[in-house]
Parts: C-alpha cells; sequence; structure tokens
C-alpha cells in the first residue's frame, strides 16, 4: 500500500494542452473517484499513473518515489481495464497468475494465491475456463482477480463497471466497495458516472476540461458544490438552475419577468444570479414560488415532477406520493440552507434546462 | 449478435436460394481453377503418342515412365530440396521480420513510420525483373551467387512487405489495452508481444507464413537469374524442360515435373487447411 501524489501534472499532445497541471494527494488505502464527462482527462491522468502514458511536466509519485520516468511493470501497479483486456489464450487461472509469473514468484505460491483471489471473487469453479467461455460479469471478476493477486501497491480501475448491464453494474459496484474495505488497498477509480463516483469512493475529485472543479468526501461535493458545473454535475435527477438578474438583494427576476423571492439574499450582492435547487430539496407549499405541472411520473416510492416555472422545465422530487395532476398550479418553497447560488457567468450548462 | 427474427420463413427461403447459388458459383469456380490441373496430371500419365492425338484422349493406359525417370534424376532431386530450403527459410524469416516490423507500423509513436511503411510498400511496384539483374550483380560480388540464402534474401525483399502491411492491419486489429495490462504485470515491450500478441495472432501469423512460403516456392525469375545448378529450384527445372525444344515440347516431362512442384504445395496446404481458414476469418476479429 502507497500513497499517490501528484504535483502540477500536466499532459500536451503536440501543442494541445489537455491536463492543465493537476495536483492531487491521495492518502495511503484511500479510495478516490476521479469523475466527469468524457474527453475530461480522467482517463488520461489514470493512464500516466499507471505510466502508460508520459508526463509532459510536474510529478507523479507513488510512496515516496518519482515514478514519472519508470516503466509501468516497475511501479507496483494493478490497473482493470473497461474492456477487461483478459489474455484470450489463458485460462482464467493462468491469467489472474500472469503477474505473479512475470515476477517469478514460486509456482506453489502462484497457485496459492491465484485459488485465494478464486475463492474472494466466487471464481473458483471457472478456474480452467478460457475468458470467451466467461459472460461479462465473469470477465469482470477475473479482471479484478487479476488486480488483487498482485497485492500492489495501488489499484487503477478505468470504467471497470461501463460494459456491464445496469443490474450488474450495481452488484459488482458493492463488491469493489467489498473488496476495498476488505484489502484496504489504495485505489483510483476512473468513473463518467457520478452515482458510481459517490457510492465507492472515500474522496470524489471531479474534473472538466482538463482541470479539477472541486474534490472532496461525496456529500460535501453534493451539499456544497463550488462551481455550476460541479452542482449539475453531482446528484440525480441533476439540479434545476434559474437564472436571471437580481431586483433586489432578495429578488430574482427571470428572463420572462417571473420575479422570485428567494429564501436568503445573496451575500454577493451581484446583478446576476444563477440560483440552483436539487429536485429533491423542492417543498409543496401553500405560499411560495408558482409552477405549473406538465408531467407527474411516479415510481411508488417517490414521485418525479416536472413543472415550468417561468420559462423553465423544472423537476421536483417529493418522497411518497401526490395528488398533483398536469395542468395543476402549485407553489415551491425552498428551505435557505438548500438554494445554492452561482455567477451566471460561471454556469454555461444551465443553458440547457432553460426555456426547455 | 443480436439477430431479430422477423419473418422467419422468408429468411429461410432466401438462406435457400442463396446456398443453390453458392454451391453453383463454388463449383464453377473451382472448374475453372482445377482443369488445368486435372490436365496437367493426365497429361503427366500419357505416353508420347497419346499426348498428341486430336481429339484428345480421356481414356488411355497409364506410364510412370516419365515419373520414373525425372526422380532418379539427381538435379531434380536435388532441385527440389532446395525449394523446400529456400521456401522455408524465405517463408520463415519473412513471417519473423515482417511480423515485428508490422507491430511497430501498428503499434509505436515513431515519426515519420507510417511514410516508412508506404515506402517498403511502394518497393513491391518496382518489376521484379528491374531488379533481378542488379541483385545478380551484387550476389556475385560478394560471392553469394548460386546460393541458398541469395534466394532468401532475394525473397524477402517482396515478402516482408506483404507480411509486414498483412500483419499490420491483424495487429491493428488488437486491443491495446492487452499489451498494456501486459506491460503493467510486469512484461517489457518485447514481453508483452511474445508472450501475449503472438500467442494470440498464432492464426494470422500461420496462414501469412504459409502465403510466403508457396509465393517462394513457385518463383521463377530471381531463381532463374541469382542461381545455376547448386542452389536452383523446381520452377527453374521446369523452365528448363519447357525451354528445350530440340525434338519438340516434351509434354510429358513438362507436366509430370509440374505435378512434382505441386504435390508437396498441396498436401501441404491440406494439413494446414484448418489454420488456414481459420486465419483468414479470424484476421479481422478481436482475440
Amino acid at each position: 500500500m502507497s500513497t499517490v501524489d501528484l504535483i502540477n501534472v500536466r499532459k500536451s499532445y503536440g501543442s494541445v494542452e489537455v491536463l492543465h497541471g493537476i495536483s492531487l494527494h491521495i492518502a495511503d488505502g484511500e479510495f478516490v473517484a476521479l469523475v466527469g464527462p468524457s474527453g475530461c482527462g480522467k482517463s488520461t491522468l489514470l493512464r500516466m499513473i499507471a505510466g502508460l502514458e508520459d508526463v509532459t511536466s510536474g510529478e507523479i509519485m507513488i510512496g515516496d518515489r518519482v515514478v514519472n520516468d519508470v516503466a509501468p511493470k516497475d511501479r507496483d501497479i494493478a490497473m482493470v481495464f473497461q474492456n477487461y483486456a483478459l489474455y484470450p489464450h489463458m485460462n482464467v487461472r493462468d491469467n489472474m497468475g500472469f503477474a505473479l509469473k512475470q515476477r517469478r514468484v514460486p509456482r506453489a505460491e502462484i497457485e496459492a494465491r491465484v485459488l485465494n483471489a478464486g475463492r474472494i471473487l466466487g471464481l473458483e469453479a471457472l478456474l480452467d475456463r478460457k475468458p470467451r467461455a466467461l459472460s461479462g460479469g465473469q470477465r469482470q471478476r477475473v479482471a479484478m482477480g487479476r488486480a488483487i493477486v498482485r497485492d500492489p501497491n495501488v489499484f487503477l480501475f478505468d470504467e471497470p463497471l461501463s460494459n456491464l448491464d445496469a443490474k450488474l453494474r450495481v452488484q459488482m459496484r458493492s463488491e469493489i466497495k467489498e473488496l476495498h474495505q476488505r484489502l484496504g488497498t489504495t485505489t483510483i477509480y476512473v468513473t463518467h458516472d457520478q452515482v458510481e463516483a459517490m457510492t465507492l469512493a472515500d474522496r470524489v475529485v471531479v474534473m472538466n476540461g482538463g482541470v479539477v472543479e472541486q474534490e472532496g468526501p461525496p456529500l460535501e461535493l453534493y451539499d456544497r458544490p463550488r462551481t455550476a458545473f460541479v452542482a449539475a454535475f453531482i446528484g440525480s435527477p441533476p439540479m434545476n438552475f434559474l437564472g436571471g438578474t437580481m431586483v433586489d438583494r432578495s429578488v430574482l427576476e427571470l428572463k420572462d419577468g417571473t420575479r422570485l423571492q428567494l429564501p436568503a439574499p445573496d451575500p454577493q450582492n451581484r446583478s446576476r444570479v444563477t440560483i440552483g435547487v436539487r429536485p429533491e430539496h423542492f417543498v409543496l407549499a401553500s405560499d411560495g414560488w408558482p409552477a405549473t405541472v406538465s408531467i407527474v411520473e411516479p415510481t411508488g416510492s417517490e414521485t418525479q415532477i416536472t413543472a415550468r416555472l417561468g420559462g423553465h422545465l423544472i423537476r421536483i422530487l417529493v418522497r411518497g406520493r401526490t395528488d398533483a395532476k398536469p395542468g395543476d398550479s402549485i407553489r415551491l418553497t425552498v428551505p435557505a440552507d438548500l438554494m445554492h447560488m452561482f455567477d451566471s457567468a460561471s454556469a454555461p450548462e444551465v443553458a440547457a434546462t432553460e426555456d426547455a | 449478435m443480436v439477430q431479430v427474427a422477423v419473418q422467419p420463413e422468408r429468411q429461410a427461403r432466401r438462406k435457400l436460394g442463396g446456398r443453390h447459388v453458392r454451391i453453383v458459383a463454388g463449383v464453377a469456380v473451382s472448374l475453372l481453377f482445377l482443369f488445368p490441373v486435372f490436365w496437367m496430371v493426365m497429361t503427366s500419365f500419357k505416353q508420347q503418342v497419346d499426348i498428341f492425338t486430336t481429339p484428345p484422349k480421356l481414356f488411355f493406359t497409364p506410364t510412370f515412365s516419365t515419373y520414373a525417370e525425372y526422380l532418379q534424376r539427381a538435379d531434380i532431386v536435388r532441385r527440389l530440396i532446395n525449394t523446400v530450403i529456400v521456401a522455408v527459410g524465405a517463408g520463415v524469416l519473412s513471417i519473423i521480420v515482417g511480423a515485428m516490423s508490422g507491430y511497430a507500423l501498428a503499434r509505436i509513436k515513431l515519426r515519420g513510420a507510417h511514410t516508412f511503411g508506404l515506402l517498403i510498400l511502394l518497393s513491391r511496384g518496382v518489376p521484379p525483373i528491374a531488379l533481378a539483374v542488379p541483385m545478380f550483380l551484387v550476389a556475385r560480388k560478394m560471392g553469394l551467387a548460386d546460393q541458398h540464402i541469395t534466394l532468401i534474401l532475394a525473397y524477402c525483399t517482396f515478402l516482408i512487405p506483404y507480411v509486414m502491411w498483412l500483419m499490420r492491419s491483424f495487429f491493428v486489429s488488437l486491443p491495446r489495452e492487452l499489451e498494456e495490462s501486459a506491460m503493467i504485470d510486469g512484461c517489457s515491450r518485447y514481453g508483452a508481444f511474445f508472450k501475449i500478441i503472438v500467442p494470440i495472432s498464432m492464426p494470422g501469423l500461420l496462414s501469412t507464413l504459409i502465403f510466403s512460403m508457396i509465393l517462394a516456392w513457385e518463383e521463377l525469375l530471381f531463381a532463374l537469374v541469382l542461381t545455376n545448378r547448386f542452389a536452383s529450384t523446381m520452377p527453374v527445372a521446369i523452365a528448363g524442360i519447357a525451354g528445350d525444344t530440340v525434338n519438340g515440347a516434351n509434354w510429358a516431362a513438362l507436366t509430370a515435373v509440374g505435378t512434382i512442384t505441386v504435390i508437396p504445395v498441396v498436401i501441404f496446404a491440406l494439413l494446414v487447411q484448418k489454420w488456414l481458414i481459420q486465419g483468414l476469418a479470424d484476421g479481422a476479429t478481436k482475440g
């Protein structure tokens, strides 16, 4: 086990810089998820930690050793790839033992460690099968088995669950979490799925456009997103954004002229503000912001309402059931501590929910 | 692959129709290709008088005398051995060099590698006849005229570009993560190539090797120019017989020696056909 430190790491392809100085400290035994939209550089960063991509500038340290120029095989890391990358000509046993064989571990010990990993992952009965005779979930397990027999300093996961169906993904997610709790190996996990990142990681690093937008424990990102990007990215269904002009420190005028009385004044007294409210934080009340219900989607445990508020379509999530029907007028309030405020200028993604 | 089962009846009928067409086309193409071979083999068992009858006789008393005569001739036996040495040597050398350079072209980022690869491919555009004479002069100067190695190297000049580009496209189709995973598991680039990529690519490598060997087996021009007695091959023997027309064309000899040349290839192809077909079909799929 080991710490991982990134110090102002940059990556360029030719004249195009894709990572703009990433610094990150990952503690021994920590589970860190790198999450972001495709093209944000998260996979590139992981591949740089693995040694599969060169570092343009900055330093990558595993433990107290700078590994910029260390070959992947000498970094003592294990990586699980999205397509598993199992060796098709070897059976499960040989796939899992391959790395140990390369390190000239005695045969008896390889056998013992493979059996042990097989037991942990429930693969004992499949050890003599070739990868093509395995289902997707089993292949995924073998790929993890290949990583854990190594007992490496660091586990690297590159979107390991993306090729599985939804049900299996949830199951494997729990298994990965359990595995980490059991082995306690430092883990860096790349995903574009914020739910995966939130549920698995001790700490989530949200990346966008080659920079770290925000990092912190999952609930901190959920509760206190620093930018509109993080606010929009974390949480499902996503946060609602309403942008407009402040006519008073606590009154927001939307584009169509609707005025909303905010539960709290803007502490910075800006003229243009975008407020964010998570669907689950709206409260149906007798008084408050006026909205018109357009769609009601009950799932039993909760009900999702899509409503129109001053030219915006907003999503509201209420626990349990509701009498609201399409066309109904409703009133909404938001507790002061659950409303987020962002600079309108820094919230380009917000446009997506406007004028829908 | 997921296939939606729409109109199974119509699909079945279409399949059946396609099957007939395929059978007829297959038979027609096979006849077209096999008829000259059949004619050659038949002629090789005829006596001189039967060969020149018009219309040609399909039924005659076969004779093995031509085979007996030529298989006892030391030069024919030596040429057969030479052909094996040269074909295997050229095939193996070109697959080793070609596969490794094909892998480099497929995976390793080198400035100008693609241009270099294209240039190698373009070198095949030069007519072999233009190269044969300079090659002969170089070989003679180096004291390599009429040697097996000379012919092997000469064949590699056209086999390596072919192997290289064929294997390049094969390697490109393999997922990159296989080598990356091997490299994380403790292999160097070479280790990943030999322990992971080569075993996975075996069908492709073998079918390419077989084609290369067949090309070298039947090659005439370089063999004619670069060898004389010691290292000369079967096609040269056939050309010699064809050119010896003092008493008119010796069709029996020509076809018998032709048959002797073809038989090892046929036996070889039958032995490896499982690999050949699998290799051709596997080429595009992932390992």
